[in-house]
């Protein structure tokens, strides 16, 4: 009980020394909201009016405790460049973001596993070699790479999928594939050693001379063993996820969270920024801790 | 006679990868007859466990390989079965117990439910049945509270705990034979007193037999009935315990008693046998243990004695101990 209680607290400071540093970085990295929102044409007088409006002259301080006041009440604010309410703006952006990396979760593990599996039965084969080379390539390209690699394969080329956009299932390919390349590369290296290293441990020997099935060996108590490292680490590949859906959800114009934050830091439109970051602050954490909750399930020794 | 249980023939195995080639364990031929315990015994890396683990064709392999010989249960050649009649056979026929308990459960499953599967690969019967029969090996294996050892994990369990989940894993379909690999080396010595008691009561109650691998004389004189002596992959003794123990023939077998203390003995009083064993690719043309062998002849180091029925044993060696 104690550790639980003592996790959320450390959850509650966490989040509020990221949203401290989130609003001061973005206030100090120099520009302002006047650029993008009042015409090139404005006057110095102008720009300042329209600060002293919004209440961007006051001191930091002042700015933040105001601003942690109405986050407190469930006021999000307005962005400053069309005055749409972030909280309205908030579901659909998210329910997008959540729709790509949640398919991409999807094939981190739903590609990733199967595949290391594979190259893990086929040892030293021409598979094995292939899924292996083909897992380092994908921790080692660069995914706005990729995301050009691919778009000029399967749209300009090929033209099976859209190059960019939402809309339905086609729409959803590219993006989901490139934000999961790297989740699925290491997923598949992480399932091919832990399969190897499981299948000569001790166990296996005494459940073959029970009698039991390769197959059963194999997909039963060799996976079930080696799934506990990935699972450890699900944490991270959400977290790895989220870090690159800004990169790739801006390549494809996916309409979600990551392409209204980085518009967002662009514009300099701190409220934008400041929900949106510490949103993804509380998802990276939930992530780990679905992880260590998952992790603690999976495991006898820590379940008993 | 009636004919044995099981019949090792000039069994031998072997490394076979990138060009290494040499046997680890060569021409043994031993028997196993109804209802009794046959010890083999010998200092760690002879082949004792490789022989045990190559007659369930579970060695390593590749690289490891069965180079020659016979193994016959039941009438056919175990070497020449299908992957899938080997299955059959393991835990139905001929069961195996492990040396390290801990290391040789699956830790992410209960005792209750790899005892289960075990059954169901062999029996065709309901979850329910199987359970039940788990529930009466756990007793028969000498556990006390079947029903609470059922649904733990192996880390719940004691090392003496282990060996006896290790045990029911073996009984649970009848098998006829049960192969124990240095079933209580890794236990406390009055847990493996108790784990040999067991096994002996079920040789008696269950009326089979079992192939005990040891390096522990105290366990081959306590309970084996015949034992067979291995040095450097070849078997170079067996007999009647009683026999051997009262007459070694074979000198390392007269070395390997000598190297046991005795109560009231001084340490000057145990004697060991100088030099170290052959690695198996540096054998010797001739004897494997004339390069250690205060009663070496000039034929020993030319020419490899066969093993031969010398009086009540069969012994390999050209200048036994009378």
């Amino acid at each position: 009980m104690s550790t639980v209680v003592k996790r959320v607290l450390l959850t509650l400071l966490l989040l509020q020394l990221s949203s401290l540093a989130v609003f001061a970085a973005i206030r100090l990295s120099g520009g302002d909201v006047t650029a993008a929102r009042l015409p090139a044409s404005a006057t110095a007088e102008d720009r300042e009016l329209f600060r002293e409006q919004i209440g961007l002259n006051q001191p930091i301080l002042t700015q933040y405790v105001d601003y942690l006041g109405k986050v407190v009440r469930g006021d999000l604010g307005n962005s400053l460049t069309n005055n749409a309410k972030i909280s309205t703006l908030a579901v659909e952006k998210i329910r997008n973001s959540l729709i790509l990396g949640g398919a991409a979760i999807v094939l981190v593990f739903g590609i990733g596993i199967p595949l290391g599996m594979l190259a893990a039965f086929r040892r030293n084969t021409w598979l094995d070699t292939s899924i292996s080379s083909a897992a380092v390539a994908g921790m080692a390209i660069p995914n706005f790479w990729l995301a050009l690699l691919v778009v000029w394969l399967f749209s300009s080329t090929l033209g099976w999928f859209p190059p960019a956009g939402a809309g339905g299932f086609k729409y959803l390919v590219l993006p989901a594939l490139v934000l999961a390349a790297e989740g699925i590369a290491l997923t598949v290296r992480m399932t091919r050693s832990a399969m190897l290293e499981n299948v000569g441990q001790d166990f296996v020997r005494t459940l073959r001379a029970a009698g039991l099935s390769e197959s059963r060996v194999y997909f039963k108590h060799v996976l079930r063993n080696s799934l506990l490292p990935i699972i450890s680490l699900a944490g991270l590949r959400v977290g790895q996820i989220i870090g690159y859906a800004l990169v790739v959800e801006t390549i494809f114009g996916w309409p979600g969270v990551g392409q209204i934050l980085v518009n967002g830091v662009l514009r300099r439109d701190y409220p934008i920024v400041q929900f949106f970051s510490l949103l993804l602050v509380i998802v990276v954490t939930l992530g780990n801790l679905a992880a260590s909750v998952g992790y603690t399930l999976a495991n006898p020794r820590l379940r008993k | 006679m009636t004919t044995p249980l099981l019949e090792v023939s000039d069994l031998s195995v072997g490394l076979r990868a990138g060009g290494v080639a040499y046997d680890i364990v060569r021409n043994v031929s031993l028997t196993v007859d109804q209802n009794e315990i046959l010890a083999i015994v010998g200092e760690s890396g002879c082949g004792k466990s490789l022989t045990a683990l190559s007659i369930l064709q579970l060695h390593a392999s590749p690289p490891l390989q069965i180079t020659g010989g016979s193994v016959v249960y039941g009438g056919s050649d175990l070497v020449r079965k299908t992957k899938k009649e080997m299955r059959g056979i393991r835990g139905s026929e001929i069961a195996m117990i492990f040396q390290d308990p801990m290391s040789a459960l699956d830790p992410m499953f209960t005792i209750g439910s790899v005892l289960v599967s075990a059954v169901r690969a062999h029996q065709d019967v309901s979850k329910d049945v199987a359970e039940k029969i788990a529930l009466e090996a756990l007793a028969d294996a000498g556990i006390e509270d079947p029903r609470r050892r059922f649904a733990e994990y192996p880390f719940q369990l004691s090392g003496g705990v282990s060996q006896r989940a290790m045990i029911a894993l073996a009984l649970v379909n009848s098998p006829k034979l049960i192969i124990a690999d240095e079933p209580t080396t890794a236990l406390d010595v009055t847990v493996q007193a108790q784990i040999l008691d067991r096994l002996r009561a079920l040789k008696n109650e269950r009326g089979m037999s079992i192939m005990l691998i040891t390096h522990n004389l105290g366990v081959v004189a306590s309970v084996a009935d015949r034992m067979a002596v291995m040095y450097a992959g070849e078997v170079v003794e067996m007999g009647a315990v009683s026999d051997v123990f009262a007459k070694p023939q074979h000198p390392y077998t007269t070395g390997l008693l000598g190297a046991v203390p005795r109560l009231g003995a001084g340490a000057s009083d145990l004697v060991p046998i100088p030099g170290r064993v052959p690695q198996p690719d540096e054998l010797p043309a001739g004897c494997t243990f004339a390069d250690r062998c205060s009663r070496v002849v000039d034929s020993c180091r030319a020419t490899r004695p066969d093993i031969t029925v010398r009086g009540r044993v069969q012994v390999r060696c050209f200048n036994p101990v009378s």
